[in-house]
């Protein structure tokens, strides 16, 4: 088989089984791998009443055909029910994990029970055995990756969760190859509540390619597009994403202190310029990747990864926090501790305005730049204030009954991009199958960064109609498996060609756009069946009611009801946002 | 007396021209005039971090002038006055 391995395994650390799941070549090519096979498998073994920290919920770990293989392909996606959102859920990681699991002779991995003691598994060359991990539990994910590795091979690719993960706060990352993370969604709680700490992969089993020669080229090919490309070839590898810090903010919708602005009055202070000039030791980049986005820094006293834009947000402006190391040290402990930096600054702005409004009575001061590191630690080990803020947002906000505070879509807390000043933002968060996240439409090329091609922020006319392309193009992506960066630089048809020498498969641009529509559309189908519909598809009231007096989006606010309605047409799904019989019928569901 | 007219420097372009900010005397131009001015004023040439090979903004590169990006006006034609403030960044992204 050429750009599969063939073969998935499914293990239940509860009764210690493990047997080798076959996919069909019609499941296979109607749903490729990573996030589309991954929910194509999760849907079908687990239903909506399906707990997501309870022992018969399934993890899924997918790479794709691409895995392995071309540049940026060393990335997988977790599949399963977030605890945090309750909806269906993928998180991606970059690194070369995905690279090492197929490697190891796996597309994928099935999780399912709940090992009776702290376990963690070790594949190579296609076998899979369960391995004691008490002697790892409580190490935090630089420590455990160093220990396992150890164990295993210093070759192997480490995925593992940290202290955030154990205690299964809702929002706790798994951590691989160092600093990556798969972040959003708490899929480090479900590794939590399985009592698994870890998977190490490696091995030397190759990934067949249909068409060498061609392969060949078309990589040689890309190396030059993506060289080329000022975003791929010059801004990410020189400045990282937070060259985006200056640029959102010029456009008034920078969310400061809660949302409650769009313009931070020292972003200059926390720039990716800024960055570059004062904490950059070096880029790092993940497997076979030659942009290079990621951060290697230190601070006075630390080193580590990051921070990355929304980070660099979420800890910073959110929070009205200037202070870069601060941050930077923040960042470091979400990494040590397994947790999701951009839920963690959100909440714990959540939280901040709650405090200022006397909502709760715990003491949490915008600016405080000095209890940042404490509040993330507490969160991981859920003591003190941590216990709260290890709620997330959503469920915080409302404990302490101002529901409104919580800047969340489906109790995922929303980015860094105020839906203020990009009304196709305002759609994408809030149609996104797992909750307010940017990377299911990211409707910002177009509305502020001109890429394809130049939008009106302000107007919603035609937004519908991207926004459901561009989550199909990103369902693809996900699927194929490789980095959504090189959409900056290559288009449909490039994926389509690398797709056809690796696989042999005659795929069209047509066929892979439908295998995007038809995961996002089983995602919602999940989705509808677990109770989320029309009501559930929307912003907090902030961004409909409050408008900013201040910056290039002031006096702006979204008008989604009637993106929403375009939405629903283009999709084919009804006026409460369910898929229509016709349209399941299209799409082979 | 001419007024002034700011040019702000991001990402690369900042890299490049070691400096965040221009003052370029002036009371009325195109914003072609100005990035021309701005590069004869500095000594360094920078319009290759904006546009093509024909004088075209690049995909990616983004002007504001007051915090409105000049595509949504006369692109590369927008007339800018004394006290304006003009952003430049060549082509990024994030996520």
């Amino acid at each position: 088989m050429n750009g599969w391995m063939g073969k998935i395994v499914k293990i239940d650390l509860s009764r210690r089984t493990q047997e080798t799941i076959v996919v069909g070549d019609v499941i296979r090519r109607q749903y490729l791998g990573g996030r589309g096979l991954g929910v194509k498998l999760y849907s079908d073994l687990c239903s909506s009443a399906t707990d997501p920290l309870a022992e018969d919920n399934a993890l899924i770990f997918m790479t794709g055909p691409l895995t392995g293989t071309m540049m940026t392909s060393g990335r997988y996606q977790i599949v399963s029910r977030s605890p945090l959102t309750a909806t269906i859920c993928d998180s991606s990681s970059g690194g070369s994990f995905g690279a090492a699991l197929k490697a190891a002779g796996l597309d994928g991995l099935i999780i399912r029970g709940r090992s009776a003691k702290p376990a963690y598994l070790s594949i190579h060359e296609g076998a899979v055995e369960v391995r004691d991990a008490s002697a790892f539990w409580g190490l935090d994910t630089q420590q455990t990756q160093k220990a396992i590795r150890a164990e295993t091979s210093s070759q192997t690719s480490v995925a593992c969760i940290g202290p955030a993960g154990e205690n299964q706060v809702l929002f706790a990352a798994v951590m691989n190859d160092k600093d990556r993370a798969a972040g959003r969604g708490g899929m480090g709680a479900i590794m939590g509540s399985k009592n698994l700490k870890a998977i190490a992969a490696g091995g030397s089993q190759p990934v067949a390619v249909s068409d060498p020669a061609g392969y060949k080229d078309l990589a040689a090919r890309v190396d030059r597009i993506v060289d080329k490309n000022p975003v791929t070839g010059k801004s990410l590898q020189v400045l990282g994403t937070s060259v985006l810090v200056n640029i959102i903010n010029a456009h008034g919708m920078f969310p400061t202190e809660n949302f409650r602005r769009g313009v931070f009055n020292d972003a200059e202070g926390i720039s990716g310029e800024k960055i570059a000039e004062t904490l950059l030791q070096r880029q790092s980049a993940c497997y076979k990747c030659p942009i290079g986005c990621g951060r290697t820094t230190r601070t006075r006293d630390k080193n580590g990864e990051g921070p990355e834009y929304e980070t660099v947000w979420a800890f910073g402006a959110h929070l009205g926090i200037s202070n870069l190391s601060a941050i930077a040290e923040a960042n470091y402990a979400c990494n040590e501790l397994g947790v999701d930096t951009i839920t963690m600054g959100g909440t714990i702005g959540c939280a901040m305005e709650l405090s200022e409004t006397g909502a709760w009575k715990e003491s949490l001061r915008w600016g405080d730049a000095g209890k940042l590191r404490d509040w993330v630690t507490d969160t991981a080990y859920r003591r003190g204030i941590g216990a709260e803020l290890a709620l997330g947002s959503k469920r915080l906000a409302a404990k302490y009954g101002r529901p409104e505070l919580a800047m969340q879509v489906k109790g995922m807390e929303i980015p860094a991009y105020d839906p203020r000043g990009a009304q196709g933002m305002a759609l994408s968060y809030a149609t996104s199958n797992r909750g307010g996240c940017h990377m299911r439409a990211y409707m910002i090329a177009p509305e502020i960064l001109g890429h394809p091609v130049f939008l009106d922020r302000f107007s919603s006319a035609g937004k519908a109609e991207l926004v459901a392309l561009f989550q199909d193009v990103s369902a693809l992506v996900d699927s194929a498996v490789l980095c959504r960066f090189l959409q900056f630089a290559l288009g449909i048809s490039t994926f389509t060609e690398m797709l056809r020498v690796v696989t042999g498969l005659d795929f069209s641009d047509e066929e892979l756009m439908k295998i995007g529509r038809r995961t996002y559309t089983l995602e919602r189908l999940f989705n509808n069946r677990a109770g989320f519909g029309r009501g559930d598809d929307t912003l907090p009231p902030r961004f409909f009611n409050e408008e900013f007096q201040t910056g290039s989006s002031r006096h702006r606010l979204v008008r989604l009801e009637g993106m929403l309605d375009d939405y629903y047409a283009v999709r084919g799904w009804d006026l409460n946002g369910v898929p229509s019989p016709q349209t399941l019928a299209d799409l082979g569901l | 007396m001419a007024g002034t007219i700011t040019v702000k420097f991001y990402g690369l372009m900042r890299l490049r021209m070691r400096t965040a900010a221009l003052e370029i005397p002036s009371d009325d131009l195109t914003i072609m005039e100005l990035l021309r001015l701005a590069e004869e004023k500095s000594g360094q040439s920078f319009l290759d971090e904006l546009l093509d090979s024909d004088h075209g903004l690049l995909t990616g590169t983004i002007i504001l002038v007051n915090g409105e990006n000049i595509r949504s006006r006369q692109g590369l034609q927008t007339r800018v006055h004394a006290g304006d403030s003009v952003c430049l960044f060549s082509p990024a992204a994030g996520g």
